[in-house]
């Protein structure tokens, strides 16, 4: 399968900061791969220097098999790119801006447009400056999906979504994906990512952490489970994969790995279980369990912070 | 005593914001206190005789276009009066635009930023911005006056005369801050709120320049008409004052009324809504840079061609203004009448391209401010090269440079040949406006320079937001 984006050992720094750090992508065509990553991990820079608006201080970088910073006028005609944070002319009007941006992309399909305009229920009459954050990030995935582009760039695209406009982003995605097209998908929501995803890349402090289908990551992830039970759960501490056992009366709370989720489940069961709560871990729980024994080696639990 | 509630929290406002205009406000104030001083001196130094007065009062005094440029001409017969008659104009512009912006500033500004919101969840009445923002805009034009009062006092001119200058030039200056406060609260935008007391400020110099050439009641009907009655060292009246007290504290009461009928954030005029889809011409880098750039080029068209046409139609008076003057022939270094008039109009079309390269220089500084505003990327994120997309700004500055100093010199001969029944002069003026253009274009060039390191550097360079 062929490489739409390439990356290897990419560094960028900006003056002391060395905010990417030997970061490694590899986007395959025609797949959606989730670029998770908690803030100021490094994901926009990249992004950035992917569309040639920073140049690149070390490291190998291939995007639609040219060089983004030497190419970038020909390749950008390839792809459609949705910032994170969309600022947008004050003055012109949200439906000026996608026509504008989608003619800068080689032409808009007007059928096309006004689909998406309805799906997100986006009134294109409005000035700019009205517009909330939510609605100017609308404007920006209206006018990449209204083109007709082999690569998707989308950099934290629903941040400022509700949850009816982000289940019509991701029925756009799944179309987008069904159609043959790449989408490369920036995001620290680890529900959206699982949703979209063929596969995934996280990385922190600018460098790739975790690269690899959902199901090959799945052991990372673990659920947090809370249980009331009638009887002490004795088996429970012999299961694989629970970490974090807290028992108290006639209750307990632990994390456990994904894969053994039905075994301490059965266990629960055994003991008498009377009420359940579970919740998947978010990105950021999950980078505090899997790197928790370094950060506190290091006495530095920032994520966002990055590394000396 | 308590504070009322809608007031609560006027006074840490207050000091936060002249915390935050610490150095703005008095540059604004020195600025008034050096043009005061300057001119001061100047006609101090030009009419120090009878007879160079009396030629004062024959030309300048008796010519409609400077009356229509100062004011009344009262009191030319004295040092003093000429300067009143000259630096009223001035200083009362300053001051109302000093008051514009920083009512502007900490009202619809703040606002329309959203800090107004996150300052109004806290502890802080409804009235309180605005109350602090006209009491510091208030301050301020008393500062300006007091200023203004002590450089004509230190320049050697009678104390009540300049007091009297002074405050009749920070009354002007109350006035528009009530006409500001007014404005901020009908349109959601600033730049709205510019233009409709930009709009008022017009009505008003004109009004006077009416009422002042024809000497009818019309001035009456304008703030600057009220501060040149008073006639400083000469009739030092203190009367006309009594106006535009009521009138702004009128004005205020207006805007906190207003104030009570908005919603915060909003104007009380709803914005039109814009384009569905954009105009075929709106498809490329130029296209946007057209669409960014063209209200500012208009506005400079209107504002250089008015400018051609009064310079142009100056020219005629100026053998009378300055025949006599043997300073004023030294500076614009005229042998004959004819020559005496070219040399004016020479001067007058170099002050015009250094205006015109003002634009140049700003617009090419646009592509810098998009750049920090993050307005860039998404461009340059499709099939748009960067020096497409400088050189669009580029292309602003340039044809529009050019644009307005061939307006500036078709105007000014325009003007002239009405005068002179000679319609060469159009031609003529056209041709040397034209001259400027490579000098105005070096400019632009070198603000290239300092926006984008040039355009060779531009496109090796990372593009950064502010």
């Amino acid at each position: 399968m062929t490489s739409v984006i390439s990356v290897t050992g990419l560094v960028k720094t900006f003056g002391r900061t060395r905010a990417l750090d030997g970061l490694d992508l590899d986007v395959r065509a025609g797949e959606v791969h989730g670029f998770l990553g908690p803030n100021g991990s490094g994901k926009s820079t990249t992004i950035r220097v992917l569309l040639g608006l920073l140049r690149a201080d070390g490291g190998q970088v291939r995007l639609l098999g040219g060089d983004p910073w030497r190419d970038a006028v020909a390749l950008h005609r390839r792809l459609a790119y949705v910032p994170g944070d969309v600022t947008l002319w004050p003055t012109m009007s949200g439906g000026e801006v996608i026509d504008l941006l989608s003619r800068l992309r080689g032409g808009v399909d007007p059928r096309r447009r006004a689909e998406l305009l309805d799906r997100f229920e986006l009134d294109p009459r409005k000035k700019a400056r009205t517009y909330s954050k939510g609605n100017r990030q609308k404007v920006a995935l209206v006018a990449a999906l209204a083109s007709d582009v082999e690569l998707l760039v989308l950099d934290e695209p629903t941040s400022g979504l509700d949850p009816i406009m982000e289940a019509t982003f991701q029925s756009c995605i799944t179309e987008v994906r069904a159609q043959g097209r790449t989408v490369l998908l920036s995001s620290h929501i680890l529900a959206e990512a699982e949703a979209l995803c063929d596969r995934v890349s996280i990385i922190r402090h600018g460098r790739t952490v975790q690269s690899g289908t959902l199901p090959e990551l799945r052991h990372l992830t673990r659920t947090s489970v809370t249980a009331e039970i009638e009887r002490p759960a004795t088996g429970l501490a012999g299961v694989p994969g629970v970490h974090g056992l807290r028992t108290t009366d006639h209750r307990v709370s632990f994390d456990v790995d994904s894969d053994h989720l039905a075994d301490a489940v059965r266990q629960l069961t055994d003991a008498g279980l009377r009420g359940l709560s579970s919740a998947p871990p978010t990105l950021e729980e999950l980078f505090l369990r899997q790197y928790g024994d370094e950060l506190a080696a290091a006495g530095d639990v920032d994520l966002s912070r990055s590394r000396p | 005593m308590t504070p009322r509630p809608t007031l609560a929290g006027t006074a840490a406002l207050l000091r936060f914001a002249l915390r935050r205009d610490r150095l703005r406000l008095p540059i604004w104030v020195l600025a008034g206190a050096a043009l005061m001083a300057i001119q001061s001196s100047s006609n101090q130094r030009f009419y120090r005789t009878p007879e160079s007065l009396a030629a004062y009062r024959a030309s300048a005094g008796s010519n409609a276009a400077s009356i229509a440029f100062s004011g009344p001409p009262v009191g030319l017969d004295r040092v003093a009066g000429t300067i009143a008659f000259e630096i009223s104009s001035p200083l009362v512009l300053l001051t109302v635009l000093m008051a514009m912006f920083t009512t502007v500033r900490h009202t619809r500004a703040d606002e329309e930023a959203g800090r107004t919101e996150l300052l109004r969840s806290a502890q802080l009445g409804r009235h309180a911005p605005l109350l602090a923002a006209v009491v510091l805009s208030g301050m301020t034009c008393a500062v300006l006056g007091l200023a203004i009062t002590a450089a004509a006092a230190a320049s050697g001119l009678p104390l009540p005369g300049a007091l009297l200058l002074g405050t009749a030039t920070a009354s002007v200056g109350w006035v528009f801050t009530g006409a500001t406060a007014v404005c901020a609260q009908l349109t959601g935008v600033a730049r709205g709120v510019y233009g409709l007391v930009g709009g008022l400020l017009g009505i008003a110099f004109v009004l006077r320049a009416v009422g002042d050439i024809t000497g009818s009641e019309l001035s009456w009907l304008s703030p600057i008409g009220w501060a040149q009655a008073t006639h400083p060292w000469s009739d030092d009246r203190w009367w006309p004052l009594l106006l535009p007290l009521p009138v702004a504290a009128g004005l205020l009461l207006l805007a906190r009324g207003l104030l009570d009928h908005r919603d915060s954030g909003a104007g009380l005029l709803q914005p039109r809504p814009g384009a569905a889809t954009a105009s075929p011409g709106l498809a490329g880098p130029l296209g946007l840079a057209w669409r960014l750039q063209r209200g500012t080029l208009l506005a400079w068209g209107i504002g250089i061609g008015l400018l051609g046409f009064v310079y142009g139609g100056l020219a005629e008076s100026v053998e009378t203004l300055l025949g006599d003057n043997p300073d004023a022939q030294v500076f614009f270094r005229g042998d004959s009448a004819a020559g005496l008039i070219d040399s004016y109009l020479g001067v007058t079309l170099r002050i015009t391209a250094l205006m015109v390269a003002a634009y140049a220089v700003s617009a090419t500084c646009r592509a810098r401010s998009e750049e920090a505003a993050g307005r860039v990327e998404p461009v340059l994120a499709t099939g748009v090269s960067r020096w497409r997309w400088l050189g669009s700004h580029l292309v602003m500055a340039l044809a529009g440079s050019a644009a307005l100093l061939v307006l500036d010199g078709l105007t000014t001969g325009t003007a002239r040949a009405l005068a002179s029944g000679d319609a060469v002069d159009v031609l003529r003026l056209g041709g040397a406006a034209v001259g400027y253009v490579p000098a105005v274009w070096v400019l632009a060039g070198v603000a290239v320079l300092l926006v984008g390191g040039g355009l060779i550097a531009f496109r090796r360079r990372d593009v950064t937001t502010a």
